[in-house]
């Protein structure tokens, strides 16, 4: 019986622990969201990952030519906590917001389509752990 | 073909239903955990003492899902914009009817058909044929509440839709951010499998209006999308993988697997340039350049085995 109990407890835990970190997810979401102009369309995802210490999240995304895309990316309730990078199918380095004091957003412009890897950490010395969200738009 | 077979093959291998379960629990464990430090460390003093050395140096970097999921799919959108601009004429028979919905009866066929509304209301929105998105918004509606997706389109999006018929730009954004807000709703529930589906939807039925616009008015810049379609493919049946054992799953799968053989014998030549970066302007332009080659023979099988995984999709 005490041990149908303890189960039950450390379930209901994970499910409360679960549900806070989505609505933390949620409100960063919102944060972040501020930073897609108004001339730029949602890729309709949310893209979002709970990260610690030097963990990375990365997602495939193909960015077709001809358009400029706005990537954001947040944790936390202030700027900078996330380091994100975009690399080429050769793991060539495009843009890491690392070299722009990590922006919380910033516009790619393409000329042909590309598939490309996007990998996003937290900047450790602000933060130790937290919800990492990332917003994909494009410019109308 | 052999680097396809053994891909394919690595990934059934590696997504199991039983490796994906303890991917998915490890998620789990991992968002509790994240979460019970989340709450006891965000905030103001949550700022780790740099000086300290506290940090894992030791160990490398590991990697975790974004979203629980690897992989993004372009917005259709964008191919409706391309279309448009191609000068293709609007062709309302080359879309699933709105009405259709109340025919779908399984969550497995109400999501993948939310997501080929979602396309077709991008395609709608473009020529802007504002009765005919309101038609689709409509269906769109009714299939997310029988889904149960409480965030994107409730009565409040729908009535500043109709505020905002006429004015593509709004119209566009906020269906986006309607399917943002779904599927957020929906990795917030774990109901990743109908994420999948409802992009899954979007992909296909993109994919058949843009072969049809490619048959009606020839236009390399259409024929070139069709062909970059082999990235997103290959992202999309990992993204469905994990489902294969289900049975709706397995047949979409299969077919999908047959078309990207298809999609393998198109080349992409690609070759990277220095990237050049406007800090002022918070733009970087991305210079690498890529260049499909694909027969006149490719893109007919292609258009024919689309048209076919849509119509068992719509049917």
């Amino acid at each position: 019986m005490k041990k149908i109990l303890s189960i039950l407890s450390l379930i209901c835990l994970l499910g409360i622990t679960y549900q806070n970190a989505s609505a933390q997810c949620d409100s960063i979401a919102n944060i972040c969201n501020k930073n897609m102009a108004k001339n730029y369309i949602s890729d309709g995802q949310s893209y979002r990952a709970l990260l610690n210490n030097q963990e990375i999240a990365e997602f495939k995304a193909v960015f077709y030519g001809n358009s400029t895309y706005r990537i954001s990316g947040c944790s936390g309730f202030t700027d900078g906590n996330l380091i994100f990078s975009v690399f080429d199918q050769e793991k060539n380095l495009l843009f890491t917001n690392s070299d722009q004091k990590n922006a919380p957003y910033w516009d790619l412009k393409f000329g042909n389509t590309l598939s490309c890897t996007i990998e996003a950490q937290l900047n450790t010395t602000n933060q130790a752990s937290g919800c990492a969200v990332m917003l994909l738009g494009f410019k109308q | 073909m052999v680097g396809v077979s053994y891909f394919y093959l690595s990934l059934q291998f590696f997504l199991t239903p039983m490796n994906y379960k303890k991917l998915t629990f490890k998620f789990v464990l991992g968002a509790a955990i994240g979460g019970s430090l989340l709450m006891t460390s965000c905030g103001p003093g949550d700022k780790k003492d740099a000086e300290t050395g506290d940090k894992d140096t030791v160990n490398a970097p590991s990697l975790v899902k974004l979203g629980n999921a690897h992989f993004s799919i372009p917005s259709p959108f964008q191919t409706a914009m391309l279309i448009k601009a191609s000068g293709a004429q609007y062709n309302k028979d080359i879309l699933n009817p709105a009405k259709n919905f109340s025919k779908y009866s399984t969550n497995f066929k109400k999501a993948i058909n939310l997501g080929v509304y979602g396309a077709d209301v991008g395609y709608v929105t473009m020529y802007d044929q504002t009765q005919d998105a309101l038609g689709y918004i409509g269906s769109i509606r009714k299939l997310t509440e029988e889904l149960g997706i409480n965030n994107g389109f409730d009565a409040n999006t729908m009535k500043r839709f109709e505020q905002n018929l006429g004015k593509r730009d709004s119209m566009l954004s906020m269906v986006a951010v309607g399917y943002r807000a779904s599927d957020a709703f929906l990795k917030d529930n774990d109901r990743l499998d109908v994420g999948a589906l409802i992009l899954t939807g979007g992909w296909v039925e993109t994919l058949y209006f843009t072969t049809k616009a490619a048959a009606a008015k020839e236009n390399q810049d259409v024929k070139n999308r069709i062909g970059e379609q082999k990235y997103t493919l290959d992202n999309l049946i990992k993204l469905l993988q994990p489902y294969y054992n289900q049975p709706d799953y397995t047949g979409l799968i299969d077919q999908l697997i047959d078309l990207a053989y298809d999609f393998d014998a198109i080349d992409i030549e690609y070759k990277y340039v220095k990237p050049v970066t406007d800090v002022a302007n918070k733009t970087t332009t991305i210079n690498s350049s890529t260049k499909v080659i694909m027969t006149k023979e490719q893109l007919e099988i292609i258009s024919k085995k689309i048209e076919k995984i849509r119509n068992t999709i719509i049917g």
